[in-house]
């Protein structure tokens, strides 16, 4: 009997290389997707001013106390945005993110002036939750383009603790 | 060199001058891991508040304890019986401080703060189970020559205590600066599971270049670089499985939910993920080097490193990515959404890795079929006509030790497959050498042969 066909490790190699290809095919979509949601050059050079980050009562809808980075997790909080620095036609929203990325409070899309009277945005507890998860929390004032958001024009991270 | 000392054949490289260039890369390699893990404790150190910065030290000193127990404990199967049992001791014992050490770290440090040490018992404690019922699975994959349990083992604990402690600074620094400086939403998710992919898959694959380039003579071909990947990936799912549960049970147990929440990512993570997800990945490293293994140039050898790698690294990344984009809903038909997912998004490459296995799996025992019948024809005796057509069957090499169990108890049967496991292998060099894919001297071979002819005297006839 002949010896087994040498070939057949060239078949794996080859195999093997299509996978390659396959695998470099989604990283290139992995790669773009990134640029579309992250595209380069788009620095308008405006900055919000987020005011700070204040424990919240949502009877009233008024912020409490001092600023802080730390809440625990039966507080409820919210930060406070100054739109009037930002020039008035730019189309922008804020957004709370908790740890896992899921939006959990928002104002927004709109202009700067016509969110001047929206300056609280409040975090919302998940429903069929009694306290908010704990973890970062961020905040971001973010400006849109087509309806997608592509700058962040400011940026606070909390920490709601354990 | 005396029979009356050797009990098993010499290991492929006996002599340490004639040791090949690949010992080099390996201690290159090895050093650099050292140093990453040096630095990620220093810096857990610094960084981190008094007392887990301590536990940081005490780990780091676990790791070592663990690292050169398990050189210690893999060599000592090279040596002579009358030294092998002082260096399975001094291992044995280097692992057990190791691994004291390190439950300490895991406990305190990691878990102990987020769900308290109970919680992190009963997670490891239900992982424990399925997790060796992973690595029993994948190890009998190798229908031909099993892989010793002492290398799948050490596959796994790297990728549960190694990997695992070489990606958490990389992956914090770059969360870190993502999270200040990129918009949230799928562009971050798309950063973070570049992260994911390109950290945890180097990291693990660091274990199978290892074990590549040191134990050669365990690992011959594709099948068996698809072994060890799937155990260093079953490694790290392991810990990262009790990570998420005691994480999570934190988090949800003040509403009442953390045993739902532990018991979902146990089921996700050591059920329906645990050949799925890390295993598939890091066996996609383990074949590009097996197949290296077999490949006469240099180039083709480096594009099938780098090509496992890539497929690797992106599988890892397409779950991490997108997974977002298949939501479950919190529904009884969430169950089934959550099976589907793991299906599409992961099977196409299961599926890939278990094709290459198959064509492995055949490619091997045509190679070793032909060598038993070439090795049966010199005469030697080593192997007779009659032994071919059962040992090229997994099947009847089962019944013919079943056969010696019935006939002589479990010691005719361990016998036995000490006979079959000494033909294989001498097989498997003959395959190698015939390739001139194998740096080993013809002594090995020869004394391989002896073996089996030695064993055969013990075996009972028929």
């Amino acid at each position: 009997m002949s010896s087994a066909p040498y070939d057949q490790v060239q078949v794996l190699y080859r195999t093997l290389l299509v996978f390659a290809t396959v695998a470099v095919v989604i990283l290139a979509v992995g790669l773009v997707e990134f640029v579309y949601f992250e595209p380069p050059g788009q620095a308008t050079g405006a900055k919000a001013r987020i005011v700070g980050v204040y424990a919240y009562d949502p009877a009233t809808g008024n912020s409490l106390g001092a600023d802080r980075s730390a809440f625990t997790r039966t507080e409820d909080f919210a930060a406070v945005v100054d739109w009037s620095g930002l020039p008035p036609d730019l189309s922008v929203d804020a957004r709370w993110y908790d740890a896992f990325g899921s939006v959990v409070g928002r104002v927004g899309p709109s202009t700067p002036a016509q969110l001047g009277n929206f300056s609280i945005v409040a975090v919302i507890t998940p429903p069929g939750m009694h306290h908010n998860l704990p973890g970062d929390y961020t905040f971001v004032v973010e400006r849109l383009q087509g309806g997608v958001p592509v700058e962040v024009l400011a940026r606070r991270i909390v920490l709601v603790e354990r | 060199m005396s029979t009356s000392t050797y009990t098993t054949p010499p290991a492929a490289n006996p002599h340490p001058r004639l040791r090949p260039g690949r010992y080099g890369i390996a201690i290159a390699i090895t050093a650099v891991v050292v140093i990453a893990l040096v630095i990620s404790s220093l810096l857990n150190y610094v960084y981190l508040d008094t007392i887990p910065g301590r536990t940081s030290l005490y780990g780091l000193l676990a790791v070592a304890l663990v690292s050169l127990g398990t050189y210690i404990g893999v060599r000592a199967f090279t040596r002579d019986r009358a030294s092998r049992r002082k260096h399975l001791i001094r291992a044995g014992v280097l692992l057990g401080l190791g691994t004291l050490l390190w439950l300490l770290v895991i406990d305190v440090f990691v878990f102990t703060q987020a769900a308290g040490p109970w919680i992190a018992a009963i997670s490891a404690l239900a992982c424990i189970p399925t997790t060796a019922f992973g690595l029993f699975v994948v190890r009998r994959m190798d229908r031909n020559e099993k892989e010793p349990w002492r290398l799948v083992l050490v596959a796994a604990a790297w990728g549960a205590i190694v990997a695992t402690s070489l990606v958490i600074w990389g992956e914090t620094i770059w969360d870190q600066v993502a999270q200040q400086t990129l918009v949230p939403g799928p562009g971050l998710d798309a950063s973070t599971a570049f992260s994911a992919g390109l950290l945890e898959e180097l990291a693990k694959g660091l274990a199978v270049v290892l074990l590549f380039l040191v134990m050669r003579n365990d690992f011959d071909d594709v099948v068996d670089g698809i072994v060890y990947g799937a155990a260093v990936g079953m490694g790290f799912n392991f810990l990262e499985s009790i990570a998420y549960m005691t994480n999570l049970y934190a988090i949800f147990s003040p509403d009442g939910l953390g045993w739902y929440a532990a018991g979902f990512q146990w089921y996700g993570r050591q059920v329906l993920g645990l050949f799925f997800g890390h295993a598939t990945y890091t066996a996609f490293i383990g074949a590009g080097l097996g197949i290296a293994r077999q490949l006469p140039n240099k180039r083709q050898k480096a594009f099938a490193i780098v090509s496992g790698f890539l497929v690797a690294i992106a599988g890892h990344f397409s779950w991490d990515a997108w997974v977002q984009f298949f939501p479950i809903d919190n529904t009884l038909f969430g169950l089934v959404e959550m099976h589907l997912r793991t299906l599409i998004m992961t099977g196409p490459f299961t599926a890939a890795v278990i094709a290459l296995l198959i064509f492995g799996i055949r490619y091997e025992a045509m190679g070793l079929v032909d060598q038993f019948r070439k090795e049966a024809a010199t005469g030697s005796g080593a192997i007779l006509p009659d032994d071919v057509p059962i040992l090229a069957s997994p099947w009847r090499r089962l019944k013919q030790r079943l056969r010696a169990l019935q006939r002589g108890g479990v010691r005719a049967y361990l016998e036995v497959a000490r006979l079959q496991t000494a033909q294989l292998d001498l097989a498997m060099e003959r395959w190698h050498r015939e390739r001139q894919e194998i740096d080993t001297p013809l002594e090995a071979e020869d004394a391989l042969r002896q073996r089996v002819i030695q064993l055969r005297h013990w075996v009972p006839a028929p």
